[in-house]
Parts: structure tokens; C-alpha cells; sequence
């Protein structure tokens, strides 16, 4: 478990639905083909042959390649040497074996490395050793692939901690915290893949004890008998004047400034009379300042550069009535909120009534909120960030909603948006950084903010019902638990045993003198930790796959769009045995969908399939990204939810994420991206003007952004994203062994001219030649997608000191070809190349989707079901919902 | 077969040993007299892992100069002053480990990810709990995992170093106060309150375990096998009730430790990790520890300003002295650790690092190399050849250390991982 420190994700109100995840989601008829796909499924029989049935492709290595091996492997590698136990005179060339897989794999990593040929012996030409390589990892890829496939077979898996998280909100009205939960997943897969889904010893402990927790809060707020959690707080924060226990004034910060003003003001006097009177170190106390030397010099030094700005602040009328926010200073001068202990744990809501300085920069107009570890007040975690639109002559009022843990922060913070952490940047230094002082005069005024309990959870009916007729208290008791058993487990049915076994338990609490509610609390518990709550089972029999009951399609159908259980609608749908109807099914995806459930899926599956864990990887120098701060960050990240969701919502192409005259955006993103006329925090589809780079995903700021190490843009990370994200041509994995290119170090080069050097080893250009032209055609965009027209780079010696001359500055020079393929002039001639190959994209978009939806990997027995939903979908000219409605309609949806 | 029927009989015979006082049969006697007598004194193991790999050019010795007389590089000059206490080995690797960024998934099974078909991450005992069935059975924890609570830190997946009989990961502590709450804190409820918690989670158990079993029957192979990683949580759970059992009556251990504060991170989080298993070796609560550490946080508390994976990618400048610092840092954290374990006496005064031994390394190498694993090994435990740089031919299995290890705290093993025999060269 980890020490408590909330994050954003414990937060779920805010305006868009996919800001609180940090790290660390129109009806149409179903078309008349579905209809009649859905329709051979419900009422032809199954022939469970057509499942598993699937010929594995064979892969091998080409034949040709046999000549590279005579040439250079033979000699040491035959039947009388075989050097390191390895013969390739007669190695077979099909790889359809792990065995045949590891030798390969193993003459890679030889030739890879350098390792082989041997120095002293014959060296195979350049652009034969690049072919050889480039042939030999595909066709490995290809291999693995293979013999990952699970024939068709979908194993029983776990919750995953979202859909855990989900599944007791659902049931229980209450929020968790997961991440006392293991990580889930293992290497390359979703969430969702029951193979890589463990359950580690420890772990059913820890359902144990989330559970009770969840009862416990359950109990408290929705089984009436109980008193109700205490909503107030009994002191407030101490203020000037006499407030509501739940409000802080903003005129509370004036009296502070003015006394810290006079107080520099008294210092400075002192100092002044110090100098004049001969400036020796020995009278400084006698003059009443600091008797250390340094210490006097630095009280003046904060004088200095302070005393006009707390001046001017104090020097405003509006100081009397409220508090500006400022842009300038460190932390203590934002706005701090210490809420007292006693509050209780749950959930909150600030309402901040604030207004904005007529005439002030449009780009300071947002907030940040913040709340700070109670540990260590300099760990903070970025919530929210709002775009602040009213007058100052008529303030608006703006809701953070904000959560308390039990031994959690109680500190929150309100400041300008800004970078959060200023990497060796010191106290005065940001004010130093700004040197318009129009930039530093406070612009954001703050009238007061308060804070009430907010109810965010679901409303839902308490699993304890009263006693009816005649019964014991133990049959009571059991009848709850029979009826909660059967919720949690989706629908199958308790053995008898259990309850049996939970009756006991609770009789032997009763007995230790628990109350009849407390009693009941730990048997619930178990519920939560049985296998029927924790797995989607479904019952299945070895190689003879068998359509779905109605009510585990329901469930199947759930978990994919909203990573939750199924909702009464959709259960009293599955009872009536509706959900063969594909009219039906057609509406209830479209109402699923429609559903803001299904931003879990939009999150979970997008933020999987695009690897957009990278955008936490890094730090941005905000000496070099200002804008880039958290808030940019989380709006980024939120841009490529909201832009799927978007054309998911509304059916539109899947091929707009390659290009689009459309962005989905708020206003931080679009000061960001400086496109004009947007306000609120709200993402809305933007029309970009014509010539823009943005609309598509290469223009938006968190896959650039991913493309970067925080500092400088990657070419090569950008490249194979693009291959293995867009082009559907995924080039292997960094390879283990290959080492780097050093020798360019330390001389002024244009990122071009450094990574031209790929070219010249076989090991790199088998890869590279395909990743970095690429990543050339989207130089114009700087680490944190910013548009360009020049980069510069500063050598440096070994010890990192800048080398004098070697500043080396370029215009960014955009023009590449493809790897066996087009040329391109500009980014935008790039853009419409990969444009033009919606299909491919398409194609790998579609095999993600089935992973993700049946929680196994993707592998050859995939390829028809892979083909008819495509087909399907390029008729409707790739429309993002027809995916969904092709996919779930399929048989192998519907098979166990 | 039913497997349940075994474990039934055990929890029945196990609940009745209870009222008998008679408990050597499950090797609590041993510990009883090993802490009174100057018998033997136990055999403890220690693996410590890093992720990211380490500065290639500044960590490891000049492989020209093998043996006792060779010059510490700067990555490992903190722990000059215990030179003649440890070995450093080139040449290893863990030949199946084929992504460059996981430095610890693999470190201590050599497993083969690929070994399975239609799984993309098989994974295979690791060493630590080939020696915790051996030297655990009479401590009151059979092991420890100890992990980094960030969940990328150069190390792979995996949630601590450990993995069990069947692949699976074990989880760990992943910070100090729950790792000294687990370890010393004082059972403050009565022991008839205790006894009757001990039963409640029996009954627990036994409740799931009803539903469990009555689901494993409709399921397929594979859904089988799943479940069994179900059916293996409880039972582990079961084995440690019995263990809580045994241990009932017997109060935690009081160190000389007090409790961690909240928060610690970084360097003062290793730190006190390390103050932990010391206390806990001290004290036998058990012998065997796996550290998978923390880098980033590690950085953080350096005021290292680079990103870490950025770092394992260095060039010279800012990124390479980050990536020196951060072997530096770890390399002087190593060296209090051997202080403690050369200053903690054992009963018939010896010293507690003359019966352990403690593994210190990575899978990676330096940036996206996997061959030559940088590995230290130091303490007197297993009869290790200590005070020696040696450098093994190319790719020699890393597991051959294992196996050399393991025998040397004797267990009698023929093979570990990808094991091709034992390192002679390694036993003093």
C-alpha cells in the first residue's frame, strides 16, 4: 500500500469527462448488412468448427537469405565445427516453433550486436547485412506473433483495477482507491488481457479489505439506520473577520502583505542607516539588521526586487474586498486552503468567485488547482485548470471539485497557471524570467471561496432491505446476502454452500456482540473477494466453444464500453432474451456509447492503443516549455479522448485522426495552438483554418509531445510511433545489445546530420531507414508540438560545458521519402500521405479493438473476423461505431 | 485429484498442533535453540536490483585487471572500505532477456518470456524463493519482497523481484512503514482475540474457497489455470495463517528501530529499507530478502534533474554525471548497508554478513545492453570467493551464479533458469 497521496484520479467532476485521469472517457439504425450478420448469429447454428480452425501463416525467412548465411555463417556454423553449438548449414528456415524462434532470435542478437562475423573474418557488405537484418527481425516478429496466437481461445480474467473500481461504484455507490491495488497487465497488452492478469498472493487480502472499506462507506451513507457522516466542519479556517464556517474571504490575505511591507520597508531603513553610517559588518546589530553579513545583504536583496510589487498590489482598491492571484512570486503568494482535520473524508466541491482586470493578456486567464502533499508541501499534485472568462466588475463563480481521503491532503492551492515545478529555478527567478511587467501584474481577482459537501456518487438503493414476514434475523441475514451474491456475481448464481458458510460467519460475528448491520459487514466482504465477483467467468468446455447466455453477452458487451457491469436496462434486456434481436443490439451499442460510461472506454482503450503513457515520461524544462506546464499537459492528453469520443459519438470517420479540417478542444488548448475565438473549459469541435498543421493526430500536442524527451523532438520516436501506431507497419522493438553512436557527440550538428549517421551501420539502417524520414517530416514541431521554423542545438564537452562556436542554428528542413516510397516536401505533404492510407490504419485500429474487447491478443485465428469488420466498416467510409457494431455483432462476441 | 483434500489435512493437523506444545515437526524448535545455543547460525540471502542499468564507461573495473589487485572504478569506489568483502563479475547475462528495458522481471529466473505459447510474458521461480523454501520454514516470514513504489523504474513487469513456483509475480512492501509494521509492530490485541481472528479468516477461506470450487468445475483448461492462481492465493494465505499460528503465543521481535517516517523517499527510503532487513535478519524473522529499488525517487532526492529513463540514455554532460551520480549514490547506500550487516553480531560473535549473502545488480547493462549484467556479490554465507574482480567469458548464464549461490547456502539444486553447472571459480 501506499502512503496516501491523492492524485487527480481521485477527483471525477470536472468539466470534461477525461481530466481527472492524470495517468499516475445520435442514434442510428443498425445498416441492413449488420442486421443480417446479427441475424445468422441468433438463429443459425453455431458450427463451433469455423472457431480454432484457422491455419497458422507460414512464416519463414526468405530463401535468398540462404547466401548470407553461406557467406559469412557457414564456415564456423556447419556440421564438423559448430561453433557455440550452432549450425546454420542446414537450418531450417520456417519459423514455427519456439525452439526455431530462439535460434533466430539468437543470430539476430549476434549479428545485432556486432558480435558476428567475427572481426577477423570475411564482412558482409553494408546493404547486404542491412537487407539481411531488416528480413530477419520482421520475419521474428512475425514468428512471435504466431506463436502468441491462443486460438481463438478468450481466458477467464480478472477485473482490472478500472472495471474494479466501476463494478463497486456500481454496486455499492461508492468511490475506491485502487491504487492499492497491484499494477494490472503484462508486457505489450491491454488492461483487459485475462492471460496477463494475475492474481498475486497478496492480493485477495487486499480485495478483502478494499471491500470492507467500500461496505463500511456504503453502510455510513446509504443503509439509513446509520447516523449520517458528519458534512460540516466544527471551526473554519481562522480569518480576519468573522466568515462562514466554510468560507475563506479573499480581502484575509491583504492585512498579511501590508504587515510583510512594512515590516521590508522597517528592514530596509535599517540597512539604508547602516550604509550610511560606514558599512561595517561589526555594526549590523547595532542597527538592528541581521548580524550575519549574507544574511543582511539577502533581507535587502528581497527588499529590492519585492517592495514595488507588494506596492502596487496593495496599492489596488480591489485589495480591500478580495485578493489577486499573481504570476510572480513562489508558492506562499498563491492562494493556500489548509481545511481543517476534522473535515471529513469524501467528497467536495470550492466555488471560487473570481474575475479577471480589464484589458489584461488573453493568455493569463486560467487557473490552476493544486493540492499539496500533507508530507511535504512542495510535493504537489496538479488537479485542474480553468479558464476564468468573467469581469472582475461581474465575477463568475468556478467549481473545482476536490476529494478528501482518510490521511490524505488537506491543502489546496490556487494559483495563475504556470509551471508547477521550476527545475532549478529559484525563488525570485520566475519573477526575473518575466520581464514585461504587464506580465506581472496580478490580473485574476479572487472575491471569496467556499466549500461544500458535493454528492457525486450514483444514487443507489441500500443492499440491506428490512425484514419482511416472519423470518429469523439469521434468514434475514441470508436472504441479503443471496441477494447481494447474486448482483455482484453478474447474475450466476451462489452456491448454496457459500451462503451457507457467509450465515455463519455472520451468526459468529453476532455472537462476538457486533451490531446486525456490523455483523453482516465482513460476510459482504467475502462477496467481494470470491471468484464469481473478481473473475467474468464463463463456464466453457475444452475446444467447443459455445454461444454466451444472455446475460453473460450483457456482461461481455459491458465490460468493452464501459468497463462496468451492465445496467438494468441493459440486464432487463438480456432476461427477455432481446439482445438476439440485431435491431436491438444495434440500439443498445448506440445508447451505450451515447452512455458518458463509455468515456472508460474511450480512455482506457484510446490512452492503451496510442501508448500515451509516454506523455508522463518526461519533465518539460519550463525554462524552455512555460506553456507546457501540468494544466497544458492534462488538456493535451484530455484532447485525444475528447477528439475520439467525438467522432465515436457522432459517427464519423475513424481516417479524421490521420487528418481533419476538425480539432475537439477547450480554450487553454486553443491559446496553445493559437487558434483564436474559444472560451470556457468545455472541448468543443473547433473548424481549423485552412493551411493549419493541426486536426489529426500528428498535429496534436500529446503525441508530439510523446515524441520528445521533454527537451529536444525525437525524429526516431515520432517515426516509429507513426509506423506502428498510423501505418500499421510496426517496426520491432529497440533491440537489446546495439550500441550507440557516440562519436558524434560533442560536435555542432542539425539533428538531421546526427541521426544521418543510422545509415551507415547495418544494425541501425535495417530499422531507422523506415523511422527517421519520417520523423524529418514533423521537425516543424518542437518537444511540445509547437510549430517551428528553426532549431538550434549547443554542443558541448564531455563535461557538458557549452563549446565555444558551437552553437550550430538551421531552418528546419521538412523534406524525406518514405522507405520505398513517396517523397514529401512539408509536413503537410507528409500528413496527407499517411492520410491516404486510412485502410492500413484501419486494419491495425481494428485488430487493437478485438484485443482489447475479447482480452486476448490478437493472432492469425483473428484474421477473418479482423476482414469482415473492416469490410463492414470501409463501407460506411470507415465511421468509427460501425467498428463496434461489426465487432460485437460477430460470432466470436457471442462465443465462449 | 482434488488438492483441497491435502490442504484440509494439513489446516485439521495443523490447528491441532496448536494445543500440543510440541512444534518442532514444522521447525520452530529450530529457531527456539538457534537463538539460545551457538549452533550453526542460519543462512541468510539478500538480492538488492536496480533499474536502468548502470554508466558503462565508469562502473565497471578495467577488464585487464582481474583478481584481488584491481582498482575500484568511481561507480563502486564508495565501497572501497569493503574491497576484500565482495566480488565483482563481468560476463554475465540472462541470454532469453531480449527487452532492453527490463532490468529486473528476468534478473533472478533466467526465464525464456516466450517459452509458452499464446503467452506473451511466461516467467519461471526466481532464486530468492528456490532459497526461501529452504531457509524459510522456521522463521516466522518464510521471505520479504521489498519494491519501489513507482511502477516504471527501469525494471520491467513484475510487482517486486520474486516470483513464485509457478511464474507468477509475487507482490512486495513498497514502503518502509509498512514494511516495519510488518515485520515488528506489536500484536496489542489478546491472544484470545487473536485466536479468534485466526479462525474468523479460516472461515473466510473456507467460504471462498466453497465458491471456488463449485466455479472450477464448469471451466475450461485455461480458465482452469487461471483460476489456479486463485486457488494459490489462498493457499498461500493458509500457509501463512498456519505460520501466524505457530507464531502465536511468540511476540514480534523489539528492535532497535523506530518507526519510519511517512513519506520517505528516495535515498532515505533505501536507506531505511535496508536498516529494516538488517533489524529483521538480526532478529531471524527471516532469511531471505528481495529489494527491487526505487530510481526515481532515488533521483528525485538527489535533486537530479534529468528524467531517469532519459538518463539511462546518456550522453556526456548533464545526463551522464546524473547517471554517475545516481551509481555513486546507490553504490554508498550498498556500502552502510555491509557496515550494518559487518557491525550486527551474531550470538557466538561472528557478524551477521558472515552468514549472508547478498546479490547487487541489474539485467541491463547500460542503456539498451543486456549482456554483461553488472553484478556484485558480497557476504560470507555461501562461500563465495570474495575480494575479486572476475571477468567470465562471454555470456556466461548469470544463473550459474545462482545455482553457485544457492549450493554454497546449501541447497542441494542441480539447475536454475538457464544454468549450465556452477562456477568454480566462485567458491573460495
Amino acid at each position: 500500500m501506499r502512503s496516501p497521496k491523492p492524485t487527480a484520479a481521485a477527483l471525477h467532476q470536472t468539466p470534461g469527462p477525461f481530466a481527472p485521469e492524470p495517468r499516475r472517457a445520435s442514434l442510428h439504425p443498425a445498416p441492413k448488412i449488420l442486421r443480417a450478420i446479427l441475424a445468422a448469429c441468433a438463429f443459425l447454428p453455431l458450427h463451433p468448427a469455423h472457431l480454432g480452425a484457422a491455419e497458422a501463416p507460414h512464416v519463414s525467412l526468405d530463401e535468398k537469405h540462404r547466401a548470407f548465411l553461406k557467406d559469412y555463417c557457414v564456415e564456423c556454423h556447419n556440421a564438423d565445427k559448430q561453433k557455440g553449438k550452432l549450425r546454420l548449414d542446414s537450418v531450417a528456415f520456417t519459423l514455427n516453433s519456439v525452439q526455431s524462434a530462439d535460434l533466430w532470435q539468437r543470430v539476430l542478437h549476434q549479428v545485432n550486436s556486432g558480435e558476428m562475423p567475427p572481426d577477423d573474418a570475411k564482412q558482409p557488405e553494408r546493404g547486404a547485412k542491412t537487407d539481411f537484418l531488416d528480413a530477419l527481425s520482421g520475419t521474428l516478429m512475425a514468428a512471435r506473433r504466431n506463436l502468441a496466437d491462443v486460438g481463438g481461445n478468450i481466458t477467464m480474467r480478472r477485473l482490472n483495477r478500472r472495471e474494479y473500481r466501476n463494478t463497486i461504484r456500481a454496486l455499492l455507490g461508492v468511490e475506491t482507491d485502487v491504487r492499492d491495488l497491484p499494477a494490472d497487465g503484462g508486457a505489450d497488452t491491454f488492461d483487459t488481457v485475462g492471460a496477463s492478469l494475475f492474481l498475486s498472493p497478496d492480493q485477495f487480502e487486499q480485495y478483502l479489505l478494499l471491500g470492507r472499506r467500500a461496505l463500511d462507506e456504503h453502510f455510513a451513507r446509504w443503509v439509513p439506520a446509520s447516523a449520517p457522516i458528519p458534512v460540516e466542519p466544527a471551526k473554519a479556517n481562522p480569518s480576519a473577520k468573522p466568515a462562514p464556517a466554510n468560507r475563506v474571504e479573499g480581502e484575509a490575505r491583504t492585512p498579511g502583505l501590508q504587515r510583510e511591507l512594512t515590516r521590508m520597508h522597517e528592514d530596509h531603513a535599517k540597512y539604508a542607516l547602516w550604509q550610511a553610517n560606514g558599512s561595517k559588518t561589526e555594526d549590523l546589530a547595532k542597527f538592528g539588521c541581521r548580524k550575519d553579513l549574507d544574511a543582511a545583504k539577502f533581507v535587502e536583496y528581497c527588499w529590492q526586487i519585492n517592495h514595488e510589487w507588494y506596492e502596487r498590489y496593495l496599492a489596488r482598491p480591489e485589495v480591500q474586498t478580495g485578493m489577486f492571484l499573481d504570476n510572480t512570486v513562489n508558492f506562499n503568494e498563491t492562494f493556500v486552503i489548509d481545511l481543517p482535520t476534522e473535515m471529513a473524508p469524501g467528497d467536495y466541491v470550492f466555488h471560487v468567485r473570481i474575475g479577471r482586470v480589464p484589458d489584461m493578456p488573453a493568455e493569463r486567464a486560467f487557473v490552476s488547482f493544486l493540492q499539496a502533499s500533507p508530507l511535504d508541501k512542495s510535493d504537489l499534485t496538479f488537479l485542474a485548470s480553468r479558464h476564468v472568462t468573467a469581469d472582475i466588475q461581474q465575477p463568475e463563480i468556478l467549481q473545482f471539485p476536490f476529494r478528501i481521503l482518510p490521511g490524505g491532503a488537506r491543502k489546496f492551492i490556487f494559483m495563475e497557471k504556470r509551471p508547477l515545478k521550476g527545475v532549478g529555478i529559484s525563488l525570485g527567478g520566475f519573477t526575473r524570467m518575466i520581464k514585461d511587467p504587464k506580465q506581472r501584474d496580478p490580473v485574476l481577482w479572487i472575491d471569496w471561496i467556499e466549500w461544500h459537501k458535493a454528492d457525486t456518487s450514483p444514487s443507489v438503493s441500500p443492499i440491506v432491505f428490512d425484514r419482511t414476514g416472519d423470518i429469523s434475523e439469521k434468514e434475514h441475514a441470508r436472504a441479503i446476502f443471496r441477494a447481494f451474491a447474486l448482483r455482484a456475481f453478474r447474475g450466476q448464481q451462489p452456491t448454496t454452500a457459500f451462503i451457507d458458510k457467509l450465515t455463519a460467519l455472520f451468526a459468529s460475528r453476532r455472537a462476538a456482540g457486533d451490531s446486525f448491520e456490523n455483523a453482516l459487514k465482513e460476510p459482504l466482504s467475502v462477496v467481494l473477494a470470491s471468484p464469481r465477483f473478481l473473475y467474468l467467468a464463463e463456464p466453457g468446455v475444452e475446444k467447443k466453444p459455445r454461444p454466451l447466455t444472455d446475460t453473460e453477452f450483457a456482461t461481455r458487451l459491458s465490460y468493452f464500453l464501459w468497463s462496468a457491469p451492465p445496467d438494468e436496462t441493459l440486464l432487463s434486456l438480456a432476461q427477455k432474451n432481446a439482445l438476439h434481436d440485431p435491431s436491438v443490439l444495434a440500439r443498445e451499442v448506440d445508447r451505450m456509447i451515447a452512455d458518458p460510461k463509455a468515456d472508460e472506454f474511450v480512455s482506457g482503450f484510446v490512452h492503451q492503443w496510442l501508448g500515451m503513457d509516454r506523455l508522463d515520461f518526461f519533465q518539460f524544462d519550463p525554462r524552455k516549455f512555460r506553456d507546457f506546464d501540468e494544466s497544458t499537459r492534462a488538456a493535451a492528453r484530455t484532447e485525444v479522448f475528447e477528439t475520439f469520443a467525438y467522432l465515436l459519438r457522432n459517427n464519423r470517420s475513424l481516417s479524421q485522426l490521420l487528418k481533419s479540417d476538425t480539432v475537439v478542444i477547450n480554450a487553454l488548448l486553443a491559446r496553445y495552438y493559437g487558434i483564436e475565438d474559444v472560451s470556457g473549459d468545455a472541448f468543443r469541435p473547433v473548424r481549423v483554418a485552412e493551411g493549419s498543421p493541426r486536426g489529426g493526430l500528428l498535429g496534436m500536442a500529446a503525441v508530439l509531445a510523446m515524441g520528445s524527451n521533454g527537451e529536444r523532438s525525437s525524429p526516431v520516436e515520432r517515426g516509429a510511433w507513426v509506423l506502428r501506431k498510423l501505418l500499421n507497419e510496426p517496426p520491432p522493438a529497440a533491440p537489446p545489445n546495439v550500441p550507440m553512436i557516440t562519436r558524434l557527440n560533442g560536435q555542432a550538428l542539425t539533428t538531421r546530420e546526427r541521426l544521418l549517421a543510422h545509415q551507415e551501420e547495418p544494425q541501425c539502417a535495417s530499422c531507422h531507414r523506415k523511422i527517421d524520414p519520417i520523423g524529418f517530416g514533423l521537425e516543424n514541431f518542437d518537444a511540445a508540438g509547437k510549430w517551428r521554423e528553426e532549431d538550434s542545438f549547443q554542443a558541448t564537452d564531455p563535461a557538458g560545458k557549452p563549446i565555444p562556436r558551437g552553437l550550430k542554428k538551421w531552418k528546419i528542413d521538412p523534406v524525406a521519402a518514405f522507405h520505398k516510397g513517396p517523397e514529401f516536401q512539408s509536413y503537410f505533404e507528409m500528413r496527407d500521405i499517411v492520410a491516404g492510407k486510412a485502410p492500413a490504419f484501419a486494419r491495425g485500429f481494428t485488430e487493437q479493438l478485438i484485443a482489447y474487447s475479447l482480452g486476448r491478443p490478437f493472432g492469425f485465428t483473428d484474421e477473418e473476423l479482423a476482414r469482415s469488420i473492416l469490410q463492414q466498416a470501409q463501407g460506411k467510409n470507415f465511421a468509427l461505431r460501425e467498428f463496434v457494431h461489426a465487432l460485437v455483432a460477430s460470432k466470436e462476441f457471442r462465443l465462449k | 485429484m482434488n488438492p483441497l483434500l491435502n490442504r484440509r489435512h494439513f489446516l485439521r493437523s495443523a490447528t491441532a498442533l496448536i494445543a500440543l506444545p510440541a512444534l518442532e515437526s514444522l521447525g520452530f524448535r529450530r529457531f527456539v535453540s538457534a537463538a539460545s545455543t551457538a549452533t550453526a547460525r542460519p543462512k541468510r540471502a539478500i538480492f538488492l536490483n536496480f533499474g536502468w542499468g548502470v554508466t558503462n564507461e565508469t562502473w565497471f573495473p578495467d577488464v585487464n585487471v582481474t583478481g584481488a589487485n584491481y582498482t575500484l572504478p568511481p561507480g563502486l569506489a564508495p565501497l572501497a572500505r569493503h574491497q576484500s568483502g565482495f566480488t565483482v563479475i563481468q560476463g554475465l547475462t540472462n541470454k532469453f532477456n531480449d527487452a532492453p528495458h527490463w532490468g529486473s522481471t528476468f534478473w533472478l529466473t533466467g526465464a525464456n518470456r516466450f517459452a509458452e505459447p499464446g503467452q506473451s510474458l511466461h516467467n519461471s521461480i526466481s532464486v530468492d524463493q528456490v532459497a526461501a523454501a529452504a531457509l524459510g520454514t522456521g522463521t516466522r516470514f518464510t521471505s520479504i519482497q521489498l519494491t519501489s513504489p513507482t511502477k516504471d523504474d527501469g525494471h520491467g513487469p513484475g510487482l517486486s523481484l520474486s516470483w513464485n513456483s509457478r511464474g507468477k509475480p509475487i507482490a512486495g512492501l513498497d514502503n518502509p512503514v509498512l514494511a516495519f509494521h510488518r515485520l515488528f509492530s506489536a500484536e496489542t490485541a489478546p491472544l484470545s482475540e487473536r485466536q479468534a481472528m485466526l479462525q474468523q479468516k479460516r472461515s473466510v477461506l473456507d467460504a471462498v474457497l466453497t465458491e471456488a470450487n463449485d466455479l472450477q468445475r464448469g471451466l475450461t483448461k485455461t480458465d482452469t489455470d487461471k483460476l489456479d492462481e486463485y486457488f494459490q492465493s489462498v493457499r498461500d494465505i493458509e500457509t501463512r495463517l498456519s505460520k501466524d499460528e505457530q507464531w502465536l503465543t511468540i511476540p514480534k521481535p523489539t528492535v532497535r528501530l523506530s518507526e519510519p517516517k511517512e513519506g520517505l523517499a528516495g535515498r532515505e527510503e533505501i536507506r531505511v529499507m535496508y536498516d529494516i532487513m538488517v533489524a529483521a535478519l538480526q532478529t531471524d524473522s527471516t532469511r531471505v530478502f528481495t529489494y527491487r529499488q526505487p530510481v526515481t525517487t532515488l533521483m528525485q532526492s538527489l535533486d537530479i534533474k534529468v528524467a531517469p529513463h532519459d538518463m539511462s540514455h546518456y550522453t556526456p554532460g548533464a545526463k551522464m554525471e546524473a547517471s554517475q551520480q545516481r551509481d555513486a549514490a546507490q553504490s554508498e547506500l550498498l556500502a552502510g548497508l555491509l557496515d550494518k550487516l559487518k557491525a550486527t553480531k551474531e550470538p557466538d560473535g561472528t557478524s551477521l554478513f558472515d552468514h549472508t549473502v547478498l546479490a547487487y545488480g541489474s539485467n541491463i547493462r547500460t542503456v539498451h545492453s543486456l549482456d554483461n549484467c553488472p553484478t556484485v556479490i558480497a557476504g560470507g554465507g555461501a562461500g563465495l570467493r570474495l575480494g575479486h574482480h572476475m571477468v567470465l567469458p562471454k555470456n556466461t548464464p548469470l544463473c550459474n551464479v545462482w545455482l553457485t549461490l544457492l549450493q554454497g547456502i546449501g541447497i542441494d539444486v542441480a539447475q536454475h533458469g538457464d544454468s549450465t553447472g556452477i562456477l568454480t571459480e566462485l567458491k573460495a
